[in-house]
């Protein structure tokens, strides 16, 4: 291939399979919002947490799986955590309060980082080869492909269970009309807990693949949390192939951006793409129009 | 009554003695960045610096006009940040009683913040920070009277040793990769001036920027490696230029990396891993135990601090031999003023023997036309380090003659 073809293509699957990380997260503001109608603004916080409590497991010389195990359940608690105390209440009043108590418990976790782990930008160590494979003339690391590989694997985890499970039929079942959920016997109140939990395990584990690639800091993720709120806004709160297809576009994007505008441009594509899907489609390009009937 | 001036005398007794202790006390600051991107250097100047005055105090001080003083350092982290860096500036500059200030690994910080030690006419002895920028600004403003000191290898030795370093590889063609940090500019400018007194010898096929926290450097790496660059000249810090080192591992493309001293940061060497090897940059100290003048400060500072490596062994040894000589020019001034400390700074008349070197009069007086004048390191005594295996060692064995005899000035 054409040495500057391949340049283009480098840049375009380094960036998409990035790109699966926002994908990532995402997904964690979709299953939240399906649940409650409400997100975590401080979503990305969990991810570093997420990072930082799998890389002090791991230095604590327990195997890698373990420690990402760990950080799952801790990201878990989280997520638990931050619907009891920030977003309940403020639903329950139906008012929109839930938006900078989220926020407000996103700065918290990044000052407790600080605290705790200091300000450094630490490597994470991960079991796989730290070189490189080659596909056609372009290299993809291993820690690249887990992080595509996870994010995937976990989406396609939770889909299943919210299809073929019990508790995924009803979490599905208040999403869809709490109270009449509730009449049918299902407890929404712990429905939508769950869908937290399942958020903040989400964002913990994307904090675990995403480390090795970026380093683990307090501020790893202050870009993330917007990249993915885009992600989430562009694709539709309601689909998780459409989370998929517009993380990997947006990853792409910005790496085209910087590498043929230089790198200052590389943050533009998500902010039009958000400009133009705010404007033409609103409900987001994979998302649906929901019609309620009065 | 009676009872009243008994009281009266005991609490003035009381008092005295504290007021001749405050009296009996140096007041020096140390600033740096203890957090952040920068934090190896700033701790390891540090802590270089607080080792040197744990070991004068343990002497009994420094004696001035007749009369031993013990050092009390006051700390200020700036977090590497520009505006932090201006605050604590105007902070110590309005304390009374500092006599000096070491410090300072930003340069960014320095351009920012050293105009009010300067106003106040408070000594001040860079370290480890190498832009050019810190100490031009003040020939560019023609500053009549200076009471600022640098004692590090500054960026236009350490640009010229890159190139030189390119040139002996046999390089022809090189990239310059910098951040965009006041540093990172000024490393590129300094570089480009250095490419062109090489007299066509070598040619800059691209120039990539990148911003501090940019982790994925693919894209700047294609260009270069596109634009056919042998080498990559890199001026930035420890995190990035990891992701520099890694992002050419990635794509196999295995050219030398030659940059600033930044490269012996502890945080770019276990970052990049395996893929920092072989990272050339120049040092004015290695930590290197067979080195007979540097064995007691590594283990030293090994000891005091417990650890196995220093985080940055050039900010430590800075850090050290900076504070020895201030406290040479204290005890030479005879006064813990900043205007006599200045004046005795600029013709020490003593020898230190430091870490780094036996230093004979390392400054003189300020002239606005020659920034040297208060530069206190050359070409000579600078050697090329290369990283090998999680350490940095001599590039090139010939080399450890320099570290052993100390250039001294």
């Amino acid at each position: 291939m054409n040495p500057e073809l391949l340049a283009y293509a480098q840049m375009a699957v380094s960036g998409g399979l990035m790109g699966m990380a926002y994908a990532l997260v995402a997904y964690g503001f979709q299953l939240t919002f399906a649940a409650g109608k409400a997100v975590n603004f401080g979503q990305g916080e969990l991810v570093m947490l997420g990072a930082f409590i799998g890389l002090t497991l791991t230095g604590t010389g327990l195997p890698y799986w373990a420690s990402i195990s760990g950080a799952v359940a801790a990201g878990a608690a989280l997520g638990w955590f931050v619907e009891k105390s920030a977003v309940r209440l403020a639903l329950k009043q139906h008012n929109e309060g839930w938006i900078l108590l989220t926020i407000i418990l996103g700065l918290f976790a990044v000052s407790a980082a600080e605290n705790i782990w200091g300000r450094e930008d630490l490597p994470y160590p991960a079991p796989w080869d730290d070189g490189s494979i080659d596909i056609f003339g372009i290299s993809v690391t291993w820690p690249e492909l887990a992080v595509a590989g996870g994010a995937l694997g976990v989406m396609l985890l939770v889909e299943i269970a919210k299809r073929y499970t019990m508790t995924g039929i009803a979490v599905q079942a208040v999403s869809a009309d709490p109270d009449a959920a509730e009449l049918c016997g299902i407890r929404s109140d712990a429905a939508t807990s769950l869908s937290w939990a399942v958020s903040g395990a989400a964002a913990a584990f994307a904090g675990t693949i995403i480390a090795p690639v970026t380093t683990v800091g307090p501020t790893m993720a202050a870009a993330l949390t917007l990249k993915a709120f885009s992600v989430a806004v562009v694709a539709g709160l309601d689909s998780a192939i459409g989370l998929v297809l517009t993380g990997i576009f947006l990853g792409s994007a910005e790496n085209l951006a910087g590498f043929m505008l230089g790198s200052g441009w590389r943050e533009t594509p998500g902010l039009v793409l958000l400009m133009l899907a705010l404007a033409l489609r609103p409900q987001g390009i994979f998302g649906k129009t929901i019609i309620r009937k009065v | 009554m009676k009872a009243f001036r008994s009281i009266l005398a005991f609490l003035v007794a009381l008092s005295l003695p504290s007021d001749v202790r405050a009296a009996d006390v140096v007041k020096i600051a140390v600033t740096g960045p203890f957090s952040g991107g920068s934090a190896p250097m700033g701790i390891s100047m540090r802590d270089g610096a607080k080792l040197a005055v744990s070991q004068i105090n343990r002497r009994g001080g420094i004696l001035v006009g007749g009369k031993k003083m013990q050092i009390e350092v006051i700390e200020r982290d700036d977090e590497g940040k520009n505006d932090r860096g201006a605050l604590i500036a105007q902070e110590i500059s309005s304390m009374n009683d500092v006599s000096a200030v070491i410090g300072t690994v930003n340069t960014g910080v320095a351009v920012m913040g050293d105009k009010y030690y300067v106003q106040k006419g408070i000594v001040k002895i860079i370290t480890p920070a190498a832009g050019s920028a810190s100490m031009t600004q003040w020939s560019r403003a023609g500053a009549a009277d200076l009471p600022i000191f640098r004692f590090a290898a500054h960026d236009g030795i350490q640009s010229r040793m890159v190139v030189e370093q390119a040139v002996k590889l046999g390089i022809r063609k090189v990239a310059i990769f910098h951040d965009d940090t006041n540093y990172g500019v000024s490393g590129r400018d300094d570089l480009l001036f250095q490419v062109r007194n090489q007299a066509g010898r070598l040619s800059v096929v691209d120039i990539e920027k990148f911003a501090v926290g940019n982790k994925d450097m693919t894209g700047q790496l294609i260009k270069a490696r596109m634009a056919g660059a042998q080498a990559i000249l890199i001026w930035g810090i420890g995190p990035e230029l990891a992701a520099v080192a890694s992002g050419k591992k990635k794509l196999g493309y295995n050219v030398p990396l030659i940059g600033g001293w930044t490269l012996s940061m502890s945080n770019f060497i276990d970052t990049a891993g395996p893929a920092g090897n072989g990272a050339l940059m120049p040092q004015t100290f290695i930590e290197d135990l067979s080195v007979a003048r540097a064995k007691p400060f590594i283990m030293a500072y090994r000891q005091a601090y417990r650890v196995a490596r220093i985080p940055s062994p050039v900010s430590a040894a800075q850090g050290y031999d900076a504070t020895l000589l201030l406290a040479e020019a204290i005890h030479e001034a005879g006064s813990t003023q900043p205007s006599k400390i200045k004046a005795a700074l600029e013709n020490l008349t003593g020898v230190v023997k430091g870490a780094i070197a036996d230093w004979k009069k390392p400054w003189s007086k300020w002239s606005p036309a020659n920034e040297e004048s208060h530069e206190a390191f050359r070409r000579a005594f600078t050697v090329m380090g290369k990283v090998q295996n999680g350490r940095v060692v001599l590039a090139d064995p010939a080399d450890r003659a320099v570290l052993e005899r100390g250039p001294g000035k």
